[in-house]
């Protein structure tokens, strides 16, 4: 075989491998959102459909009609909240530790283990001052810690960007007449525009696809959709309708707005190790 | 020279001001990190459960009892063996991928994009499809290994002893595999093209060059990935409850889940408080060690 | 008046003490140039007067106003950096105007101030750009553009001609000095380009290991330097230092170089040097004051060598011939068709007029 013949054989042998692959990591999402189109019918038809004879919303209707999809806003109002406030305060203090080396590695490695801990060992501690405080159910507690939960991340990852700035930016302004304050805002932020929109999403993405934080701390009044999700596991019969419906509510924002991010996927999600 | 990095002597103006930077971040992380372990030491001292309020001081009992709980070691043998077998699992896959596109193939991009979607899925939501997937009678998994063997298939995927353990791990690799696929395929990207040309004009082979060159090259990534799915799986917890909840019995309860179910449905508030204290430390020494060696910030 | 008053500056890093007591007086409207080696200090000690960096120990004064505790936005001084720091998302307008701005200047006299600047720079078809549509010159003149219209009391320049290539930095330092002609301000200038300094300043002050080596007119330092250092770090090619020993020779002083050839030094020089007799020394020479013999020369302080040239590098109007006294090599420079080819045996004249002899031990010139 000519050595143009091999390569061509070689580049078609990897295109199947590609497409079995996709086919492999794609199909159970696949199958998610059919079901989540299907009818009672075709759901629990032995064998199963593959492809639903109609692409018919009324499961969709139904959450919305009961009032379940409310927990897709309650997840929005927490994510995003938290969100902002994390994104704040955590850039705030990741330009102090970059800048001003505050606490020097010890509080920077404190901080990014404070990330590691198991939720679940933070949060039975929480939730019995929650109960103590109130707090159980409330938005404000959920925003509270997920703030907390998302800080480290926040602050690791800002730490990174403000360290790419290069400094005489931030000089100039001070010798140009700036405050500190003032060159945060008008060089700083904008500087790491980028990089704060990346965190800012993926914060909000970890915030949104949480389960047991919310599992934990809330009731009824401000149930996120992950939780809603399992309220539909019964002992012998599954609500596969709405189990499916309410998880592509809450999955496809996020396939939509990271689509877009694609760019800052993997520093963002190897906390920062990668600069991709 | 001018000083590259930080402004090394701040004066005292600055001083405050890089402290009024960080004194929010800090108060929440104190609040929420630092607080709550201050309580869990006091109540595990206690003997707090769900219909006794006793707070007198029980001394060392809850620690006592941890030694003794079959139930608390099993779990964390279940939350190695899933470590175990998904970490190396997920690692080949991901890299095994990562060459599969490291060089040109047409529509490479949409491929990777497409490849992402998995990572980007709850895991509680990853679960229920994957429970929806094994569902012995109107899922297609079963219906697929009917094809397969010819015959009809029931298997109880999420029920059967020797089943739980590969549903779970499948639904486990088939989330995470492209985390690793992207962080590697972005540590061979960032290979230096010219060893690999050098090596091949000195004759190495494919496996010398792999593992003198580009293993090293991309050892620093790989590490980092390690170390965040390895903590990522130590507390298992979404995919598990979505799928057998630590079930047949509690074959397949991890860490998480068991100090869910003695702190939430069973209320044994001392002896979770002496349970989360245990896995608190332990992960932190396993943390520190894992920092120190793994250069995160480069 | 002094325009910057330095006194007993000190400057730590930890454990590195980067500024040693520092003490200088700027007159107001002096282009001053800061030079030295890497790691000398220079950058440090600009950056300590900006106010990036706090002093230690010591005192500031801008204008007769001690600024040790003023933040670099209250010193009332202009900036240009190394790497330009221009901001990227800002057109070149809004990158001049940020200064103004930040101190709340009419919009009006912003327009007119950046319109002025623009001209005196040649950018004003660049003013609606971005930073990464402009090559490096370009960048370089809207950095300096952004210092010129603040009208500070105090510019400062830390090292901005490093990043161009050759050509442009020339046409640079012309420029720069222009300006500070036109403007008639108080201009200090960091650079470790000896050229540079040369060609720029009004006074030089070269720092070596955190320290004022020598301070004074670019031509005083080069042809009265105090150091064995100030002599080598000043000139290109530089000095030739040789080993020698002062000894008796005709009646006066002579250096005896390592081959045993005495070279007799002008009578001029004895009285300073005669302590030193048959001691060692170190003579230093620079390569322009060694040339090819030519039989009716016989100005009074020429000394004749005899050489074998060794290595020739033309450069045009001057050709550079190393030869060797002893196992030291030495560069002449010497004219284009002086010498037509290597190994071949000539008569020099060095000019004892310029040379000088150096104590080994301190190091200073006597």
């Amino acid at each position: 075989m000519s050595l143009r013949r091999r390569r061509a054989v070689k580049l078609a042998l990897r295109y199947v491998a590609a497409v079995a692959l996709t086919v492999f990591f794609l199909f159970p999402i696949y199958w998610l959102f059919m079901i989540s189109f299907k009818t009672a019918d075709e759901i629990y038809a032995y064998p199963p459909v593959w492809w639903p004879s109609s692409l018919q919303l009324d499961n969709y209707l139904v959450l919305f009609r009961d009032g379940d999809a409310k927990t897709v806003w309650n997840s929005l109002v927490v994510a995003g909240t938290s969100t902002v406030i994390a994104m704040f305060i955590g850039t705030i203090c990741a330009y102090s530790l970059a800048r001003f080396r505050t606490g020097g590695e010890h509080l920077a490695n404190w901080i990014i283990s404070q990330r590691m801990i198991p939720p679940i060992a933070v949060v039975f501690p929480i939730f019995l001052l929650y109960v103590w405080f109130g707090l159980v159910d409330t938005y404000i507690g959920l925003i509270l810690l997920y703030t907390a939960f998302n800080l480290p991340y926040v602050i690791w990852m800002m730490r990174g960007y403000i360290l790419d700035i290069p400094q005489a930016l931030e000089e100039a302004a001070l010798v140009d007449g700036y405050t500190r304050w003032q060159v945060l805002w008008k060089v700083v932020f904008p500087m790491c525009r980028a990089g704060l929109f990346a965190t800012a999403i993926f914060t909000f993405v970890f915030a949104w696809n949480d389960f047991i934080f919310a599992l934990v701390l809330t009731r009824t009044e401000v149930t996120t959709y992950t939780v809603q999700v399992t309220h539909y596991f019964g002992g012998q019969s599954n609500f596969w309708a709405k189990i499916a419906a309410m998880s592509v509510l809450g999955t496809l924002p996020i396939f939509i707005v990271v689509g877009f991010m694609q760019r800052y996927l993997v520093r963002g999600i190897s906390l920062g190790a990668v600069k991709g | 020279m001018a000083a590259e990095g930080a402004i090394r002597s701040p004066r005292a103006g600055d001083r405050n001001f890089r402290f009024t930077l960080i004194a929010p971040s800090i108060f929440v992380l104190l609040l929420i990190g630092i607080f709550p372990l201050i309580y869990l030491l006091l109540v595990s001292f206690q003997g707090i459960t769900m219909i006794d309020n006793d707070t007198s001081f029980h001394g060392l009992a809850n620690y006592r009892r941890l030694f003794d709980d079959a139930r608390l070691w099993e779990s964390l043998l279940h939350t190695l063996i899933f470590t175990a077998i998904a970490l190396p699992l997920e690692l080949l896959l991901g890299l095994l991928m990562a060459q599969l596109f490291i060089d040109h193939l047409p529509g490479r991009q949409v491929f990777v994009a497409l490849l992402v979607l998995p990572v980007l899925v709850a895991p509680i939501v990853s679960g229920a499809t994957w429970s929806l997937m094994f569902d012995n009678r109107f899922g297609p998994i079963n219906q697929i290994f009917g094809w397969i063997t010819g015959e009809e298939m029931t298997l109880l995927w999420t029920i059967s002893p020797e089943l739980v353990y590969p549903a779970i791990l499948t639904a486990e690799v088939w989330q995470w595999t492209p985390f690793m696929f992207l962080l590697l395929l972005a540590a061979l990207s960032a290979v230096d093209k010219s060893q690999l040309e050098a090596a091949s004009i000195d004759g190495a082979g494919y496996w010398r060059t792999f593992f003198r060159i580009v293993l090293p090259a991309i050892w620093p990534v790989m590490a980092v990935a390690i170390l965040i799915r390895g903590l990522d799986l130590f507390r298992l917890f979404d995919v598990v409850w979505a799928l057998t909840k630590g079930g047949p019995g509690t074959m397949t309860e991890t860490v998480s889940i068991f100090t869910y179910v003695r702190g939430f449905q069973q209320f044994e508030i001392s002896y979770t408080s002496a349970v989360a204290l245990l896995i608190i430390v332990l992960l932190s020494v396993a943390i520190l060690t894992a920092l120190r060696r793994v250069e995160l910030s480069r | 008046m002094a325009d910057l008053k330095i006194t007993g500056l000190h400057k730590y890093y930890g454990a590195v003490h980067a500024v040693r007591g520092i003490d200088l007086e700027i007159p107001a409207g002096e282009f001053t140039v800061l030079v030295g080696q890497s790691g000398c200090g220079k950058s440090t000690l600009l950056r300590t007067i900006a106010g990036l960096e706090d002093a230690d120990e010591g005192t500031i004064e801008i204008g007769n106003e001690v600024v040790n505790d003023l933040a670099p936005r209250e010193r009332d001084i202009a900036m240009v950096f190394q790497n330009y720091a221009l901001y990227p998302y800002m057109t070149v307008y809004d990158n001049i105007a940020f200064g103004l701005r930040a101190r709340k200047t009419p919009k009006q006299d912003i327009a007119g101030k950046i319109a002025r600047a623009a001209e005196m720079l040649g950018i004003g078809h660049l003013l609606q750009r971005y930073p990464r549509q402009l090559s490096g010159g370009q960048l370089q003149r809207v950095a300096i553009g952004r210092a010129i219209v603040r009208n500070a009391r105090l510019y400062l320049f830390d090292e901005p001609l490093s990043n161009l290539d050759a050509q442009l930095r020339d046409e640079m330092r012309g420029e720069i000095k222009r300006l500070h002609q036109e403007l008639g301000k108080t201009m200090i200038y960091v650079t470790h380009d000896q050229i540079e300094a040369m060609t720029m300043a009004d006074r030089i002050v070269l720092l070596r290991d955190g320290r004022i080596e020598q301070a004074g007119a670019p031509l005083e330092l080069f042809e009265q330097p105090v150091t064995r250092y100030v002599a080598g770090f000043l000139g290109s090619p530089s000095m030739n230092f040789l080993d020698a020993t002062l000894v008796a020779a005709d009646g006066g002083l002579g250096v005896r170089l390592a081959d045993g050839t005495v070279l007799p030094l002008p009578p001029a020089r004895h009285a300073a040097l005669a302590g030193y007799r048959d001691r060692p020394v170190t003579f230093g020479v620079r390569p322009d004051h060694i040339g090819r013999a030519s039989p009716g020369d016989t100005r009074p302080g020429l000394a004749r060598y005899s050489a074998v040239i060794e290595l020739l590098q033309p450069t045009g109007s001057r050709t550079y011939g190393t030869f060797r006294v002893g196992s030291a090599e030495v560069v002449a420079e010497l004219k284009a068709h002086d010498v037509s080819q290597v190994n071949e045996r000539v008569e020099l004249v060095i000019d004892m007029n310029r040379a000088i002899v150096i104590d080994p031990d301190s190091e200073k010139v006597l």
